[in-house]
């Protein structure tokens, strides 16, 4: 993508400011989203994304500029902005020195089959349009179904001052359905999103037909739901999205970004009990082809599998080069940006709780009153107080044991430290589902996912 | 590249392929920005960014594509490949390239960006003014000063070629403060960098995180809420999609068909202003080049209104409101307000809560994003605030939820404070809102 030797140059007239580190990331990303709405393709969109980020690391402080502009002239002026500014921190430029780089080629553990680029857009319409039209077909109140289909082919070159040269092309494929059920003039929702790190074989995996009609059962489902009561009660989180109750009460508060700079409630408790027995969890970017799954992170670290908590007992963190200086600790293999535009920091990859000793018969059974959480929408955390909170887009109550009537429109709220230690029995159904993760370094693909589990007490928020 | 070396690429190009009606959307931003922590700067970054937009009208439908890759031998591919899309479209609305309006208001002069120094000296004193101001705040807190410009250039196949300048300067700080035990955040923004504002933003932002330390929990029923004119524009920018013409139109928004009725009570007013002086970025024109114009959406609890582009107009049969929207260039033209407003009402702070008697003051609300959902109006949403004791401010709260239906919500509304407060935004859309009484919404506690 970009000329060795040009980027070693690039690299150089970083360092002549005084770094004691220095790092491109070159980005070219191809986005293309199909929309159809009523049974028609509505938007067909492709974006090129093109730009070059530099950073520079001065003891613990750092320094970024990017630029769209990549020819070597662009390249030069970005690269004297962070050396210039940089030179402030150190006090005294450096003597020039040659940067050697060293090409590495990490084995691809995500292939690929069909590149979903844009001579298959024909393909990908008729992919989409069996979605829709099978959610929209599933029952006559469905009143609307719109829905997307998107792929994105990423290609990255990091390369830094330690010598570090290489390259990856992340290449994923997503199909969302939402469908709309009507009557009596109120609207339920309901919606379905795998997606993958695959190309248009992710479709195999998932038959569009089934992800239409889940979306549109879910919404039926919501029609004749009454409100979810409100108040603290047992909780059975189902597998899949569920472990969006991990990533929020927990994940983001294990990530270094908030770690090191002492704004997490878990900062310093490493070897500590902060979950219950039956809780393992793990940040796994190795997956072969998983949602958030890398062959390296976004500076050029192999991804790696890091149990976070084993047993309760908290075993790591997830970190980044720039934190984990701060936190005296290696990188983890969890350094990840949306793109040139943005710093890289610890982020979540594909993070779960492992399956545990419980039959899931036996944890709906054990409930005498509370609720059955099937699927669970995206949610958002405080790492710094540990408050989080996340919604319910399909429930049920449970009365003796059994699972009754569905409700709708609640959330789950709590605190991290308290809800871990809450999570008292651990199915055997682990799966995952795909979300994008919003923080600082902007939005990223990610995996959650558990078996189901039982919160002895959580405040539902219902009416 | 200079703009005006591609618009002349892509113009040649669009003719090459004998596109007869098409449009160019660029926009260009450059930032900077510098980071305080623990008594120095932590970091400091830059940035300029960029891209094209190209859409043209074939055998009457709309084809996008866009592309940051600058280059003026990659206009022809551009041009292709929203040919192509065109193409494969399927929308039988009519598509639109507009011929500009008869007048456009004169943008006002954008101020300058500031200079990296200047950035770094505010965030060192703003984080410095934060430490001071109480023994409390941890030294994990940090503040971020930031400068901003954006300059878009629309032209298109009618000759129109409108131009746009704005610059946003500011500051961030999030303060964190307690102890082992307990700790409590705040985060806020300041429109200027100029001292007094700094510490003014420092010293409310801690009083902000410390006056929650302590907060207990909430037993679950039914409460009379006063929403802060913070989380009530919040509320209302999570369901602004529901007045978008367009969701109404495909089946995604409650208020199809309401136009003319009564849909909130009777003290709701709500505006829409491109010139709004609380405002900080305006545009004269919006994503189609229509000349942007203010108007009331909900008068009196009536909806008069939705918000319209050109496409959704023709539909409809009314004339467009100016508000399409691009949230990048690269963005498909949709519909968004400007800045959209409840307007005041008539009591002053203390009267709205005395009005409320007992009941949560509610300062803080998080997770709109999943716990909202426009196309019902369902929310129920973690929130955090202060019990309300004989109609005066008591002890904080923390950890419960207020769920109800957004379309309820504005009916119930019972009362309005006089003072509008507007939020920061790095777009052409904001929202404002004056403190909000609804009684009797249902909270979910201990």
């Amino acid at each position: 993508m970009l000329n060795q030797s040009l980027v070693a140059e690039v690299l150089g007239r970083v360092m002549r400011g005084g770094a004691d580190f220095a790092e491109l990331y070159l980005e070219r990303t191809k986005n293309h989203v199909i929309e159809c709405v009523g049974g028609k393709i509505e938007r067909i969109d492709s974006n090129l994304l093109s730009g070059v980020g530099i950073r520079a690391f001065c003891g613990l402080r750092s320094v970024s500029a990017s630029t769209t502009d990549i020819s070597r002239t662009g390249l030069m002026a970005c690269a004297a902005q962070v050396g210039d500014a940089v030179a402030q921190f150190a006090g005294s430029s450096a003597a020039p020195s040659d940067i050697h780089l060293t090409e590495r080629r990490f084995g691809d553990i995500h292939p690929v089959v069909i590149v979903p680029g844009d001579g298959q857009t024909g393909r990908k319409i008729d992919l989409l349009r069996t979605g829709c039209v099978a959610a929209r077909d599933y029952d006559g109140r469905i009143a609307q179904v719109k829905g997307t289909l998107l792929d994105v082919d990423h290609q990255i070159l990091i390369a830094n001052s330690d010598g570090l040269f290489c390259e990856d092309r992340q290449i994923r494929t997503r199909m969302a359905v939402a469908a709309v059920a009507a009557k009596d003039g109120e609207n339920q929702s309901g919606s379905c999103s795998p997606g993958r790190r695959m190309g248009l074989e992710v479709f195999d995996l998932f038959d569009p037909v089934e992800i239409g009609r889940h979306a549109a059962a879910q919404a039926i489902t919501n029609l004749s739901a009454g409100y979810c009561p409100a108040g603290q009660m047992p909780v059975a989180i189902e597998n899949g999205f569920g472990g969006v109750i991990f990533h929020e009460a927990c994940g983001h508060s294990l990530e270094a970004t908030s770690v090191a700079v002492g704004a997490s409630q878990f900062a310093g408790k490493l070897g500590q009990k902060i979950a219950g027995d039956k809780v393992t969890a793990i940040d796994d970017g190795t997956i072969p082809n998983g949602w958030g799954s890398i062959n390296i992170d976004d500076e050029g670290t192999p991804a790696q599998r890091n149990v976070l908590i084993e047993n309760g007992v908290l075993k790591s963190y997830m970190i980044d080069k720039l934190n984990g200086r701060r936190m005296g600790m290696a990188s983890t293999g969890n350094a990840r940006r949306q793109g040139y535009l943005y710093e890289p920091t610890s982020r979540m990859t594909n993070t779960y709780i492992d399956n545990g000793p419980d039959r899931n018969e036996d944890i709906i059974a054990s409930i005498e009153y509370g609720l059955y959480a099937k699927e669970m929408g995206g949610g958002s955390v405080n790492p710094a107080t540990g408050a989080f909170n996340f919604a319910v887009r399909e429930g049920y109550i449970i009365r003796n044991g059994k699972i009754c009537e569905p409700v709708r429109g609640a959330s789950l709220i709590g605190t991290g430290s308290e809800i871990l230690q809450n999570i008292d029995m651990v199915g055997q159904n682990l799966d995952r589902g795909q979300g994008m993760c919003g923080s600082s370094s902007g939005s990223i693909p990610t995996d959650v996912g558990q078996p189901l589990i039982r919160v002895s007490r959580i405040t539902v928020g219902g009416r | 590249m200079e703009f005006n070396v591609l618009k002349k690429a892509l113009i040649d190009a669009a003719e090459a392929a004998s596109v007869k009606e098409y449009e160019i959307y660029y926009m260009e931003t450059a930032e900077s920005s510098a980071t305080g922590f623990r008594g120095e700067l932590k970091g400091m970054s830059s940035s300029r960014s960029g891209g094209i937009c190209f859409r043209c009208i074939v055998d009457g439908r709309m084809g996008y594509a866009s592309t940051e890759l600058l280059e003026e031998g990659e206009m022809a591919e551009l041009v292709s490949r929203a040919v192509t899309a065109a193409s494969m479209i399927e929308n039988d609305d009519r598509a639109f390239i507009w011929g500009g309006s008869p007048a456009y208001r004169t943008p006002e002069t954008a101020p300058e960006m500031v200079d990296v120094n200047t950035l770094s000296t505010a965030a060192l004193s703003l984080l410095d003014c934060a430490m001071q101001a109480d023994t409390r705040v941890t030294d994990s807190s940090e503040s971020t000063a930031i400068t901003e410009e954006t300059t878009i250039h629309l032209v298109n196949s009618t000759g129109l070629s409108l131009s746009n300048h704005i610059s946003v300067t500011g500051a961030v700080v999030e303060v964190i403060v307690g102890d082992d035990e307990e700790k409590q955040v705040a985060y806020d923004i300041a429109k200027s960098l100029d001292e007094e504002s700094l510490r003014t933003l420092a010293a409310k932002t801690v009083e902000e995180a410390c006056a929650m330390l302590g907060a207990g929990e909430v037993e679950t029923g039914k409460y009379n809420i006063v929403f802060s004119p913070k989380q009530a524009r919040n509320i209302l920018s999570t369901f602004s999609p529901v007045f978008s013409s367009k969701n109404a139109q495909q089946g995604l928004s409650l208020l199809a068909g309401k136009e003319g009725e009564v849909i909130a009570a009777p003290c709701v007013t709500v505006s829409d202003d491109p010139a709004s002086p609380l405002a900080i970025a305006h545009t004269h024109f919006d994503a189609e080049g229509v000349a942007a114009v203010r108007k009331n959406v909900i008068e009196g609890g009536v909806l008069k209104t939705l918000l319209y582009n050109l496409s959704t107009a023709e539909k409809a049969g009314v004339e467009t409101t100016a508000n399409a929207s691009k949230g990048s260039y690269a963005s498909p033209v949709g519909i968004s307000p400007y800045c959209f407003c409840i307007e005041a009402g008539e009591l002053s702070f203390e009267q709205l809560l005395a009005r409320a008697g007992e009941g949560i003051y509610v300062t803080e609300m998080k997770g709109f994003h999943a716990g909202a959902d426009p196309v019902t109006g369902d929310f129920s949403i973690e929130c955090a605030g202060f019990r309300i004791e004989n109609g005066k401010i008591g002890a904080p709260l923390k950890s419960f939820t207020v769920a109800g239906n957004f379309f309820g919500w504005l009916k119930e509304i019972e009362a309005l404070s006089d003072e509008v407060e507007v939020g920061f935004s790095g777009g052409f859309t904001c929202f404002g809102a004056p403190a909000v009484f609804v009684p009797g919404m249902s909270v979910a506690g201990k």
